[in-house]
């Protein structure tokens, strides 16, 4: 169970009371609209996180840290429907493994709040030395993604698929947005920011809520609060399907086969669609593992997964280029089979037992990133909420949300293996 | 069986083991509050393997990637395949193989022990026939194709080429697409006979068991008999034996690097010891902490993915220096310097101090997974260390430990492996 509390307007607290770990975690997450600045938030959150007024430099909040026995302070832009998440997390040793008598845990949400309340900031600006080492770090991991050919194919199919959406936005901006951003900008994005973003802060650890409650209302009750009418667009049914294409000298090619999977809100039909989408390609009982690898041994890997938060449904698979055909014609075969019921009964149970091992945590960071995840839900869901919820779903549910999934864009990384090779001589 | 426990206080965790009468070695840690278990059945058999002790002692050579391509075939049975078995009990299922091990596993929260019925069963009972070997290398190749696209992976087994002359820890863990095509069925059930014996085994449960259920079903479940095991072929490389640089093309974004110096071990493994002084000696002198580190970043010459840690095993001891770089040589060069600066001045009490607390609270921190807490039980058994043999080893390290860690670095045993990006 959890503890809900409301900080300030748009700003809620979730705790959960956890002995039995050795660890507590902290996250504040804070949404914002997906546009032309997310490179400048970006940029904003990793100054943040790098220092503050009572650590005015890496060294020292690093020294700081380690001092809290590697406590460690990590964040995360990610994006959840049409809406730019900031997330700030904090991990630490629980208190009864301190060797002085300290408090482990409550320095390190103090640290946490100094940082994103107290930064280091003079004459409104993060000082020009640090936003350059900022902005190189955070080009070259644009740059990087590239590295990771998976996650390469995933971010270019969305981003031609959701062309003239903001999702199609790379949460962390581009080379040239990173470039131009500017230090008014990164001073107005952390006003901003405090002031307008929906922000959940969640706690999970042997600590009471009322304590974390007390402590942020404080920091909170300075700022004028006016939170964002966060909105995602939703398009229920793909007009037209593509493909698009690009090389790369790689040895595997890789394939992305986006759709749109029926929804109009992030809360629509979602159980039904989450069932469906694990038995037509989630685990090992899955239809596309069973045929796309076991039967006609064409990949390693092929598998589909659902964001709800953009009614988007994606399927990845590591291929032979040449067999792409035979690969899309597969996957939208087992696609019709999960929609005409050509599924036992049994594999509904063990895709239900399967999803309801998802929804158990084991540990202080699985669990807050349960309930960080559903910052802009207006209802919190336990995981045991949820996992009746799936229970529910019937086999006409499922049938039903796979005849809504319409194929959209089909993204092919296609590997270019004699550029490879002749390289390697 | 008897049953012998290992208690920490402060960690407030015990670990119940017992030696089956077939040799096969058990450990269960049960852990108050938590939802879910874990457990891996692991044997001593890994990518290293590329040689098979006979009856006179002798060795003789195997393919490359026989331990990972088992892996892929104990899944399979004559009637239900073990993935199957498990959307019984809902518990998630897999594998793996690293260099040293090979490891089937599950997790799980309901029907556990009928879930570790599963586990026992499928790992003792090998089936595959000429058809599915052969069908098992298309998947597997697939599986490699995707890995030679993988800069981390490369840029890592490019520098134990580098390093390592003889020592199988140079060969990729699932062969290659010319190695594996040598393997049929007849040769896995001979290496499985060999190798999969259990007092060359260990299984370990971790999470919300009682540990005389988890004995008591392991009891009954063990039927293969105890054997004597192959020993493991012990290769030692020359120091000198080393290509100093070594590069590879792929596209990538910019230039990766990867320093490693390897260390000239006479004995097949370090002292769980030396691991951990070396831990602390790589967090105390490269750091995130550091001044060192600082004057890195802003200097230009590593950015946050740059890292510093030991890889070792059997036969194998590489400290290991890797990162984005735009100026390798440059990167290399305030790298070798740092050392030898610290060679000579020594590990400052403060910068040793804070990397003991920070060692010490990742070990405290890793009992918090089940699945972690599991691994590193199986790790301890196979280095052949008593549960929470590190608790005391972090309390008592001196600095003096540290620093001959250090010492240890030295130029004839080292390497430079560089990605660079594809010309466009």
């Amino acid at each position: 169970m959890y503890d809900l509390r409301e900080i300030a307007r748009g700003v809620r607290l979730v705790s959960v009371k956890a002995s039995d770990y050795k660890t507590a975690m902290i996250s504040v997450s804070m949404a914002l609209p997906l546009n032309e600045n997310a490179a400048v938030n970006a940029l904003l959150l990793n100054l943040l996180k790098r220092s503050c007024k009572a650590y005015p430099d890496y060294t020292s909040l690093h020294k700081k840290l380690d001092e809290l026995y590697g406590a460690s302070v990590f964040s995360s832009v990610s994006k959840n429907g049409d809406a730019q998440v900031l997330t700030l997390y904090a991990e630490c040793l629980d208190d009864r493994f301190s060797l002085d008598g300290k408090s482990i845990i409550s320095e390190t949400i103090d640290l946490l709040k100094d940082i994103i309340f107290r930064p280091n900031v003079e004459n409104e600006s993060f000082g020009d030395d640090k936003l350059s080492l900022e902005k190189r770090l955070l080009t070259e991991s644009i740059i990087e993604e590239q590295n990771d050919k998976r996650a390469y194919a995933f971010k270019k199919c969305v981003e031609h698929m959701f062309n003239d959406e903001p999702f199609g936005i790379n949460a962390t901006g581009t080379c040239e947005t990173v470039k131009n951003a500017e230090m008014s900008q990164i001073y107005d994005a952390w006003k901003n920011m405090l002031s307008r973003a929906v922000i959940q802060i969640t706690v999970v650890g042997n600590i009471d809520a009322g304590i974390v409650d007390d402590s942020f209302k404080e920091d909170f009750s300075d700022i004028d609060r006016n939170p964002y009418d966060l909105k995602t667009i939703f398009k229920p049914v793909a007009v037209e399907s593509r493909r698009i294409e690009e090389t790369v000298a790689a040895n595997q090619g890789k394939l992305v086969m986006g759709f749109r999977a029926g929804t109009e809100n992030a809360n629509d039909n979602y159980y039904a669609v989450r069932v469906m989408t694990d038995i037509f390609g989630g685990g090992t009982h899955s239809n596309l593992f069973q045929n796309i690898r076991e039967k006609m041994s064409l990949a390693y890997y092929c598998s589909a997964g659902f964001v709800s938060t953009k009614g988007f449904i994606a399927v990845q698979s590591g291929i032979d280029t040449e067999k792409e055909g035979a690969v899309t014609q597969g996957v939208l075969e087992q696609l019709k089979d999960v929609a005409d019921g050509k599924f036992e009964d049994s594999i509904i149970e063990a895709s239900k037992r399967s999803l309801k091992e998802g929804f158990t945590f084991s540990s202080p960071d699985a669990i807050c990133k349960y309930y960080t995840s559903q910052l802009l839900d207006e209802n919190i869901e336990t995981p045991d909420e949820v996992i009746k919820k799936i229970e529910k779903v019937t086999k006409e549910d499922i049938c039903k949300a796979a005849e809504k999934v319409s194929l959209d864009t089909v993204f092919m990384l296609v590997a270019d293996s004699e550029e490879v090779n002749a390289d390697e001589n | 069986m008897k049953i012998e426990k290992f208690e920490n206080k402060l960690l407030n965790e015990t670990v119940y083991c017992a030696r089956h009468p077939s040799g096969l070695e058990i450990k269960v840690m049960p852990k108050s509050g938590y939802k879910s278990a874990f457990a891996m059945f692991a044997v001593k058999y890994g990518s290293i393997d590329t040689f098979l002790q006979q009856k006179d002692g002798s060795f003789t050579p195997i393919p490359e990637g026989t331990a990972h391509f088992l892996e892929h075939k104990l899944f399979e049975s004559e009637e239900l395949d073990a993935f199957k078995l498990f959307e019984k009990t809902g518990a998630y299922a897999n594998a793996y193989t690293s260099f040293e091990q090979t490891a089937y596993l599950f997790k799980g929260s309901e029907n556990i022990l009928q879930s570790l019925g599963y586990l026992l069963d499928f790992v003792q009972h090998p089936y595959f026939t000429a058809e599915t070997v052969q069908k098992e290398q298309g998947i597997i190749g697939q599986e490699i194709r995707m890995y030679l696209d993988d800069p981390e992976w490369v840029i890592m087994l490019n520098l134990l080429k580098a390093l390592y002359k003889d020592n199988p820890v140079r060969v990729d863990i699932a062969g290659t697409q010319e190695s594996i095509s040598h393997i049929d069925d007849k040769l896995l059930y001979s290496l499985y006979n060999s190798f999969y014996n259990p007092s060359n085994m260990i299984l370990t449960v971790v999470g919300s068991v009682d540990p005389e259920e988890i004995f008591s079903k392991v009891e009954t479940s063990i039927i293969r008999e105890k054997k004597t095991v192959p020993e493991r072929k012990f290769t030692v490389d020359s120091p000198e034996s080393v290509k100093k640089y070594i590069s590879s093309k792929l596209s990538v974004g910019r230039k990766q690097f990867m320093l490693g110096y390897k260390e000239h071990i006479l004995k097949p493994l370090i002292s769980l010891e030396d691991e951990i002084a070396s831990q602390v000696m790589l967090e105390a002198v490269f750091g995130v902490s550091t001044d060192f580190y600082k004057q890195m970043l802003d200097d230009g010459l590593i950015s946050l993915d740059f890292s510093a840690f030991l890889f070792n095993g059997y036969g194998f001891s590489v400290f290991m220096f890797g990162g984005g770089s735009d100026d390798p040589e440059k990167t290399v060069k305030a790298i070798k310097d740092r050392i030898n600066q610290v060679k000579e001045n020594g590990i400052s009490a403060d910068d040793f101090e804070r990397a003991k607390r920070k060692i010490y609270g990742k070990f405290v921190m890793l009992y918090n997974e089940i699945d972690v807490s599991a691994n590193y039980l199986v790790s301890l058994y196979f280095t052949g260390y008593e549960p929470f043999a590190e608790m005391n080893i972090i309390r008592d390290l001196t600095v003096e430990k540290a620093e001959k860690r250090l010492a240890c670095l030295n130029e004839e045993g080292c390497a430079l492996s560089v990605i660079e990006p594809m010309d466009k």
